[in-house]
């Protein structure tokens, strides 16, 4: 499932960009997770899959410090970053898109864009980013005075997901991306997700819409109340009659 | 008629007058509750010092107020600053009684200590005095003077807030502090910005005051209850809402204080107040809290 893509990074160990290696994680003294393990490689998209409560969002969380980490690992591109907080990611490379559409509602879509921005100081490069972002939606382009918090829920999402590329990142965290759109704004989203994909952009998608992820996913995790369940490439998954019948409703 | 009109006039002009200081004061405290959630109750402490630094600076050289907020400015950041890094940093996730306990408990040190050391003296700095007439209208010229420059100052952090790279982040992290760390904001050190801004806003006001009023260790305190005031009506955390705030209540002041008593203005500005929480809870500029 590898593509040619990695060749440019030479990785004599083969470390994944991503390791998160038996995380135990929660919120004050709720665990969440029980030992979770996943790692992400260099333009890779990998999905989390699982129920309600199994506790996909929390792997993100935990990665980007909002959820706190009682035991395991989280190694990335090299470095120890466990309970980083997602501000000292953010210059790693490292982007998260968290779950709800979240914005900043009294900003315009380009002081948005310009937040998502904060930490690249060079003009030219930031330049660049409102380019490309506004390429890559051309929608926000036409509305970028718009306040954000005026938009409908999938304009928002765009927002969103542009905000997290304006930092040109190697890995972006998705929560929930598609979640509670309109069908062609999910439609949307999945294409954008193999957009970035195609250009190199490792990502870690959290999603309820678990066929579509599977379809498009080089790997994939099945959580399960805080564990892993089952991993394999996106199309193992999907094949796996397991899946189906836990999760596909087969 | 004429004499009606022209005492309507005055009552007006008195107003936004001193509705220009209270805006300087109350945009600091709307500030620090946009970006941190905390009421700071020691804010009218703050102006007490700042007033103190003008008034201690011209006893010793005479110094003009005005030239004297060259000092008050950065010294009050810098003890707003500190206090925030050091002490309501402690307090910002916690449930709000908890911050006002904090601030109220740090009004009391400040009054406290300013008792010790300053005594209860009253003070005052003679600067200018007078005024002049606009028509029928008198217009006193310290507190025009006090009004274009606190005009000044708010414009000031009102185009920091909306144009800088740190500006936009301190608004940014007021609007949803997860979403700024996610974009690589360093959210305490935009609180810790945010409270410094505050608190040189408000000694700048206190530098102000200090020639307008007489200037004692518990002079926050009356000042305090306005600026809430101000940005209960204006909107909590709405730095344009201050502005508009702070007019009206300085014009509704100004008036009950011409038909009635200066304590009767008192107790209609805290019946403004209260209506205003009955009527529409998030001030006018406000927005409603999710």
């Amino acid at each position: 499932m590898t593509g040619g893509a990695e060749a440019r990074i030479p990785e004599p160990l083969a470390t994944p960009l991503l390791s998160v290696d038996d995380v135990h994680a929660g919120y004050g003294r709720v665990r969440v997770l029980h030992g979770v393990s996943a790692a992400v490689e260099a333009g890779q998209l990998v999905g989390l899959i699982g129920p309600n409560g199994a506790g996909k969002s929390t792997i993100l969380k935990a990665i980007t410090g909002f959820a706190r980490v009682s035991a395991g690992r989280i190694r990335y591109d090299g470095q120890d970053v466990t309970g980083v907080r997602a501000d000292r990611l953010v210059p790693l490379g490292i982007a998260y898109v968290p779950q709800g559409r979240l914005v900043f509602a009294q900003m315009t879509v380009h002081e948005n864009l310009e937040m998502g921005a904060f930490t690249v100081r060079d003009a030219g490069a930031r330049q660049e980013a409102f380019s490309r972002v506004y390429d890559l939606f051309p929608r926000l382009a036409d509305r970028r005075t718009q306040l954000a918090g005026t938009m409908s829920g999938g304009e928002q999402q765009m927002v969103a997901i542009g905000r997290g590329l304006m930092v040109r990142p190697r890995l972006m965290l998705l929560d929930e991306p598609s979640l509670g759109l309109a069908p062609r704004f999910v439609a949307l989203v999945f294409e954008t997700l193999q957009s970035l994909k195609a250009q190199g952009l490792a990502m870690l998608v959290v999603e309820q819409n678990a066929a579509q992820t599977l379809a498009i996913a080089d790997r994939a995790y099945l959580l399960e109340l805080g564990r892993n369940r089952l991993e394999g490439t996106g199309a193992d998954l999907l094949a796996n009659p397991e899946t189906r019948r836990l999760y596909l409703g087969d | 008629m004429g004499t009606d009109l022209a005492t309507a006039a005055q009552v007006v002009v008195s107003g936004l007058l001193l509705g220009g200081l209270y805006a300087l004061l109350a945009g600091g405290l709307t500030l620090v509750f946009g970006v941190m959630r905390v009421i700071n109750l020691a804010h009218g402490e703050l102006l007490m010092l700042g007033a103190y630094v003008a008034c201690l600076l011209f006893a010793a050289t005479g110094l003009n107020p005005i030239v004297a907020l060259l000092v008050s400015i950065p010294v009050l950041f810098v003890v707003g600053a500190v206090t925030q890094r050091f002490v309501v940093n402690r307090v910002v996730n916690a449930p709000l009684l908890t911050s006002l306990l904090l601030t109220y408990g740090l009004s009391l040190v400040v009054t406290g200590t300013a008792q010790a050391v300053w005594t209860n003296d009253y003070r005052s700095v003679p600067f200018i005095t007078g005024g002049f007439a606009l028509g029928e209208v008198s217009i006193s010229r310290p507190r025009l003077l006090a009004f274009a420059v606190s005009l000044v100052l708010t414009g000031a952090a009102h185009v920091f807030l909306t144009r800088t790279r740190w500006g936009k982040a301190m608004r940014a992290t007021a609007q949803n502090a997860d979403v700024a760390l996610a974009c690589g904001i360093d959210i305490d050190r935009a609180r810790m910005l945010a409270f410094g801004i505050a608190s040189a806003l408000a000694g700048a006001a206190g530098t102000l005051v200090s020639f307008l009023y007489s200037v004692y260790p518990e002079m926050g305190r009356a000042f305090m209850l306005k600026a809430f005031a101000v940005i209960v009506l204006g909107g909590l955390g709405s730095f344009p809402g201050a502005l508009i705030g702070a007019m009206i209540l300085g014009v509704v002041e100004a008036g009950a204080a011409y038909l009635s008593t200066t304590q009767i203005a008192e107790a209609v500005i805290y019946i403004m107040l209260l209506a205003m929480l009955l009527v529409r809870p998030h001030g006018l500029l406000g927005t409603a809290e999710r």
